[in-house]
């Protein structure tokens, strides 16, 4: 054992880098760590800056004041003092205006990307602005401005201005839905949800969103003087929600079959389009960050976890190694040690060593593992959805942006990258129905792989989708996609029209289209973005894992992988299912494909190529794109949404203008937004 | 206050420290700020989206690698624990070095343990002092009011005894951690976290952990009465008496004024701390801090108590002297922690 991990060990010294010198990246320590044993310093050379992706950032981040950077701000160091002036000018117009003004900027006003601290302040001023004398310094740029570099974890200063008209549309319900402290929530859950809730029930979460719009509205209204907020503002609070308190039945409600069992005399156009592709393809390169290990401390059977581990690590250390003798001998430990272990580290070892059984004995199977397109696999993502907060942070929030682009557009069109069980869509039909301005002309079109069979489950969600918004006066259209691929699909199939503001959405998909070949042909990738945007969206939803799961070097890959999906399985945990029930081990499944995809497949069946959020970041600045800052709006109903689906542990984190949805302190997802 | 008087106040401050340091601090406190609401509220989903974060790292950078690790997954109790590597090679140095058990700052309420400015600064330390920090991710108020944040640092000590005693220890503390040597710091209201963990270790059975010292920076600590400190520098640079005021409220139990115990160590309800056997202290204060009066009361009361104190005084300092390495406080710091550890008791 210990020959083995000092064969890791000096493995691992021939991939590591060695200490980063301190430059001043933007973040040193982008996805955190696994266990610092002597031993095992497992290949998977750097989160250092002298990184790949390191030195690019640090390209970009030229000139930044480090110490500042250390702490999370990107300031200019040559901008530091005029920074300096207009917070000392901010400090002032809030000392003059006292309660008023801290509690406008506390309650009201929507924040952006706090670590561009020059936009962050000049968008409080401008907050402030309209009840307060305008000054007349010079007012700060936001970081990018005068970079003449192509930078991409930048602010857009148009992004800025847009995002604060946003948040003076006091009007607009959807950005400030309901502004409560944590004590609070509790009291909310009781008031509004009752015993009516019930987790499994589609409609019980839609439904809810429904009351948090409701909600907000009517709090909106009674908000309208803002500014008058003052120590019974508490007791005010309270009795408007009182009075408001949700009770009203959202526009449908019942079973999911009651609610569809309708027929729909709304036009639903419909129109299957098959795509075909030759796909094209090139290597990415891959960019080593280290995951946290959140191992728990209070674990009786620690021990034998931690030697799961080594174990685990050193079987796939064989196989990067070609020696597949010492890997099956390895496999064979590892179960029989795994099988009396309890709680999620048995879980994450099992599937690990059957996907690496998988890979050694090299099953070839028409179904690629965590390919498939089937209905297993739809009931496997159904049921994660319903036990784990994970896809519902990812809808929610795309939501929340996609709103908040919808706004004032009669005529909007949403085109979901893969549409499932549509699950995302009817929080959204709801939203939009309860527009201040009226709802628009909807159009959704989902995109979906052929079916074995030939059904058509498109059309089926979208019949669905289209009750719904008959039921709520939504004018909808449904058109479905079906195309095995991404990149067969091509702009002239969406139909996009003329006029209509189009909203792009990707969760989880992107990831797969990054596999090519050869060094001649760019990944689907490049295609599927340059199509996108030939659209001229309003908004690209994107939700990713936030995760290094493409090195080409398998024990690399293999080690981030182990340390993820330890954390997901961790979490799961606090989704609170009883032990050995169906949701749980149909939650596993689902996880346990994309297990065995990373660590299985290789080539055009390894789909699962995910990549960290700074990653998708560069590819989309390069391919055009601006970033649309996810605010704290839709960072606080993140929050209060975990509250009311999952248990405690869950950590909402905004990063950079994107939302991450993690465990304790590692993150597991992200989500991020663009226009073109 | 008229607003001639507060550019001067501004500009007070700023000719004290550098203007990066400037800049973060300010910004901090006015973060703060917006986050407490004027109806006495606090908006913790504001303040968790403001506070910059930054994720582990086992790679080193300059010189340490961190981890996370989970103590109590329900609560929320988790450390963060940063190894100094050696820049031969990324083997942990051989020499044992100390423990720091680092208590962050942030009134009780703001800051985590992943909190950018904390990362950094146990960085500093455990690259500069050579030790294995472990930064505590406690529970916070006004969700969580005394004694919780003092319950979760004790909690951690003996998480770290259980691995010593069962082995464990090597998976998460690096093998030359020397826990035979372990010390308490903190900055702010972590330093009065520091001291009140430290009366329950000294008289709690912690071996092979053993608390060879305290190190506290700007401690937290107050009282009812208005000491001339407080009065002078109210506003002056940075802080104010009502803010302070606000995170006692939110953290003391309802009902209880700032001569609270936790709060006044020394104060009517001061418990006697003759016959605890503490060990010798290091107390770091800033003299534009406005709280000075209530460090000195400490530090008088310690010694009146028989303890061993050393006090490091420095001058011209303000709060958050200890963040940026960018002044002659950072590095007084630095050596005074570095001679502290290394003198025998």
């Amino acid at each position: 054992m210990d020959q083995m991990l000092d064969v890791l060990c000096s493995h691992d010294k021939h991939h590591k880098d060695g200490d980063g010198h301190s430059v001043a990246a933007v973040d040193h320590g982008s996805i955190a760590s696994r266990p610092a044993k002597n031993q095992l310093h497992e290949a998977g050379s750097n989160g250092a800056p002298s990184s790949t992706l390191g030195k690019e950032m640090t390209a970009v981040n030229v000139g930044v004041d480090e110490l500042l950077a250390n702490a999370g701000y990107k300031v200019r160091a040559s901008e530091l003092q005029q920074v300096a002036q207009r917070l000392e000018h901010l400090e002032t117009v809030l000392g003059a205006a006292q309660e008023a003004a801290l509690s406008h900027l506390s309650t009201e006003a929507v924040h952006y990307n706090p670590s561009d601290l020059a936009s962050w302040i000049e968008c409080m001023l401008e907050e402030l602005a309209p009840n307060f004398p305008v000054d007349s310094l010079p007012h700060l740029h936001s970081f990018d401005q005068s970079a003449q570099v192509s930078g991409c974890l930048m602010d857009d200063p148009q992004a800025c201005g847009r995002q604060n008209q946003q948040s003076h549309q006091e009007d607009d319900a959807h950005s400030n839905i309901v502004d409560y402290s944590e004590e609070f929530i509790l009291d909310y859950e009781e008031t509004q949800y009752g015993s009516g809730f019930n987790d499994h029930n589609l409609n019980g979460i839609f439904g809810n969103i429904c009351s948090l719009e409701q909600l907000g509205r009517k709090r909106e209204a009674g908000m309208k003087q803002g500014f008058e907020l003052n120590a019974q503002g508490m007791h005010q609070r309270e009795q408007k929600r009182g009075k408001h308190s949700i009770t009203q039945p959202c526009a449908y409600s019942g079973s999911s079959q009651e609610a569809y069992s309708q027929t729909s005399d709304n036009p639903v156009v419909f129109s299957s389009v098959y795509g075909s592709n030759q796909a094209s393809l090139r290597p990415m390169g891959s960019c080593i960050h280290q995951p946290t290990l959140l191992q728990d401390g209070s674990d009786g059977a620690q021990e034998s976890g931690v030697r799961l581990v080594h174990l685990l690590l050193a079987c796939a250390e064989s196989v990067q190694r070609d020696d597949l003798i010492a890997a099956e001998e390895l496999v064979r430990d590892i179960r029989v040690l795994a099988a009396p272990q309890k709680g999620p580290m048995r879980r994450v070892a099992t599937e690990f060593v059957e996907a690496l059984a998988r890979r050694i004995y090299s099953f070839n199977s028409q179904d690629t593992i965590g390919n498939q397109r089937d209905s297993l696999s739809e009931l496997l993502h159904f049921h994660f959805y319903e036990t784990c907060p994970y896809l519902k942070f990812a809808h929610f929030t795309a939501n929340q942006a996609i709103l908040e682009a919808f706004e004032n557009q009669k005529q909007v069109h949403v085109i979901d990258f893969n549409l499932m069980h549509g699950l995302q869509w009817p929080a959204l039909i709801q939203a939009l129905a309860l527009r201040p301005e009226g709802p628009p002309f909807l159009r959704i079109t989902g995109i979906g792989p052929p079916q074995p069979g030939g059904n058509d489950v498109l059309q089926e969600i979208g019949v669905k989708l289209a009750q719904l918004a008959k039921s709520v006066n939504v004018e909808f259209d449904f058109r479905g996609v079906i195309a095995a691929k991404l990149d067969d699909v091509k702009p002239w199939m969406l139909q996009v029209s003329q006029g209509e503001a189009v909203a792009v959405n990707s969760i989880m998909q992107l990831h797969r289209l990054l596999y090519s070949e050869n060094s001649a042909t760019p990944p689907p990738i490049v295609e599927v973005l340059q199509s996108v945007k030939s659209l001229n969206p309003r908004i690209v939803t994107i939700v990713e894992h936030e995760a290094i799961h493409n090195s080409p070097i398998f024990l690399e890959r293999f080690t981030e992988a182990l340390h993820y999906y330890s954390t997901m399985f961790d979490s799961l945990e606090a989704c609170n299912l009883p032990a050995q029930s169906l949701e749980l081990m149909l939650a596993e499944t689902y996880l346990g494909r994309e297990i065995c995809n990373i660590v299985a497949c290789e080539g055009a069946e390894r789909v699962e190529r995910h990549e960290p959020l700074a990653q998708w970041q560069m590819r989309m600045c390069n391919s055009g794109f601006q970033p649309l800052h996810l605010g704290s709006n839709a960072f606080k109903q993140a929050r209060m949404l975990l509250t009311l689906f999952s248990g405690e542990g869950y950590a909402v984190e905004e990063t950079g203008g994107c939302l991450t949805l993690g465990w304790q302190s590692r993150p597991l997802l992200a989500a991020s937004a663009w226009r073109c | 206050m008229d607003s001639s008087n507060d550019e001067m106040q501004l500009q007070k401050a700023k000719s004290v420290v550098p203007l990066n340091t400037w800049i973060l601090i300010s910004n901090l406190k006015l973060a703060y700020n917006i986050t407490r609401r004027p109806d006495g509220t606090f908006n913790r989903h504001l303040a968790e989206f403001l506070d910059r974060k930054v994720g582990a790292n086992i790679s080193p950078v300059d010189g340490v690698s961190t981890m996370d690790v989970n103590i109590d997954r329900i609560a929320g109790v988790w450390v963060r624990i940063f190894v100094p590597v050696s820049s031969q090679s990324d083997e942990t140095r051989e020499e044992k070095i100390p423990v720091f058990l680092y208590f962050h700052g942030g009134s009780f309420v703001h800051s985590s343990a992943n909190s950018a400015i904390y990362d950094a600064v146990c960085r500093s330390f455990a690259k500069l002092c050579s030790a294995v920090v472990v930064s505590v991710n406690f529970r916070r108020s006004p969700e969580h009011r005394y004694p919780v944040a003092y319950e979760d640092g004790f909690t951690v000590l003996k998480w770290i005894q259980l691995q010593a005693l069962t082995g464990l220890g090597n998976a998460w503390l690096p093998s030359n951690a020397d826990l035979s040597h372990c010390y308490l710091i903190g900055d702010s209201s972590g330093a009065n976290i520091v001291h009140h963990v430290g009366v329950t270790a000294a008289t709690a059975d912690l071996s092979p952990v053993c608390i060879r010292g305290h190190i506290l920076m700007m401690p937290m600590f107050g009282g009812m009465k208005r000491t001339p400190a407080e009065i002078r520098l109210d506003g002056q640079y940075f802080v104010t008496l009502k803010d302070r005021d606000y995170y006692w409220q939110s953290f003391l139990p309802d009902g209880a004024d700032r001569d609270h115990p936790a709060c006044n160590i020394f104060g009517p309800y001061s418990e006697d701390l003759s016959n605890v056997p503490l060990p010798p202290s290091l107390v770091m204060i800033a003299d534009l801090d406005l709280l000075q009066d209530w460090q000195m009361e400490y530090v008088q009361g310690m010694r009146d108590s028989g303890k061993k104190i050393e006090l490091v005084v420095l001058e011209h300092a303000t709060v958050g002297f200890f963040i940026f390495p960018n002044t002659e406080h950072f590095h007084r710091v630095i050596d005074a922690i570095s001679s502290f550890i290394r003198t025998p008791i």
